[in-house]
């Protein structure tokens, strides 16, 4: 397997813990069917909710802001949270394309 | 995320290496992995699952397990040759994408550090440059001089070599002459016709930025295809 992008997320959250904020890290673990991004995509968000990356094309994003932002407050290391085919309810969060993915949010310490 | 792991990390990115970070998902517990440094006692067990997503440069975690790991593969070596204006836009576009690039021109006034800050540059011809540099079928070479006693000597190593994408810049008649003097050089017509002359794919423009994300297109679509 050839890769040929190389993002520079790790890059930016140590950008962003070097200025002292809290960073989460939020990675792909897992994807089933038509999942809009591969295996080791990753997103950061710090405390205020700013984030930079992506874990899909857009749509969980706002949850995973949501959760890391929990994960900071309950001061948590790591989390999994699970998103699957979304339901017609308009806010409902989920993938439109009818994938599944798992993903894994932990604490930069 | 240790912040010591991801300091790690990034140097190893930078140092083009090859690695991969394995995380238990259920401790929150994460370490770095290459070839010859031995595991982690908790990890151990796990020792042949992960050299298989290691050789298979896979992402993924581990059937019916908490282990997730993720690889990093060494970037692919990308030859310029010429440190021309175009030159300039791939090294801006190619920030964010995973090739090594070095710079091969033996004209000191093209290839200045002041025109490419943190590039590695070679400041020599082609011959003596490729000695420094070790290339194989998994290197690409651009060549954008046009000038034949730069580039032909560059194209030629790269034949001889097997590169998986060899570009030529130069109108189609540069180019016509260029293959005509590879066919006395003694290359044969699949080689020759293996080039991708005039380089890029076909986006219309002709600005130096514009040629330049035609080359990189090009180079990213061939890399996919092998």
């Amino acid at each position: 397997m050839k890769n040929s992008f190389d993002e520079k997320i790790l890059e930016e959250a140590h950008d962003w813990v070097k200025v002292n904020q809290k960073v989460v890290l939020a990675t792909v673990i897992q994807t089933w069917g038509s999942s809009p991004r591969p295996t080791g995509s990753r997103m950061i968000v710090n405390e205020k909710g700013d984030f930079s990356g992506s874990v899909s094309g857009g749509c969980v994003e706002s949850a995973v802001v949501r959760e890391s932002m929990g994960l900071l407050k309950e001061n948590k290391s790591h989390k999994k949270i699970e998103f699957k085919v979304s339901n017609e309810s308009a806010w409902e969060v989920g993938l439109a394309c009818g994938g599944e993915i798992t993903v894994y949010l932990e604490q930069i310490n | 995320m240790k912040l010591e792991t991801l300091k790690s990390i990034i140097s190893k990115k930078k140092n083009k290496t090859e690695f991969a970070i394995i995380t238990n998902l259920s401790t929150g517990e994460s370490e770095i992995f290459e070839k010859e440094k031995p595991l982690s006692k908790e990890l151990e067990k796990y020792s042949n699952q992960i050299n298989e997503f290691f050789k298979s440069k896979k992402n993924g975690v581990i059937d019916g397990t908490e282990i997730f790991i993720e690889t990093y593969i060494k970037p692919i070596k990308v030859i310029i040759v010429g440190a021309v204006h175009i030159a300039q836009y791939l090294v801006e576009f190619a920030k964010s994408l995973n090739f090594e690039i070095s710079i091969i021109d033996p004209r000191g006034y093209f290839a200045s550090e002041q025109r490419f800050p943190e590039m590695k540059i070679i400041n020599k011809w082609p011959d003596e440059a490729f000695k420094q540099i070790e290339t194989n079928e998994n290197t690409a070479l651009i060549a954008l001089t046009h000038d034949p006693k730069i580039d032909d000597p560059a194209l030629q190593h790269a034949l001889n070599k097997k590169f998986y994408y060899v570009g030529a810049l130069g109108s189609k008649k540069t180019h016509a002459n260029r293959c005509e003097r590879l066919k006395e050089a003694g290359f044969s017509s699949n080689q020759i016709n293996s080039i991708h002359g005039p380089i890029g794919i076909k986006l219309g423009g002709r600005s130096a930025p514009e040629i330049a994300l035609s080359i990189i297109a090009q180079l990213v679509a061939e890399t996919y295809k092998k």
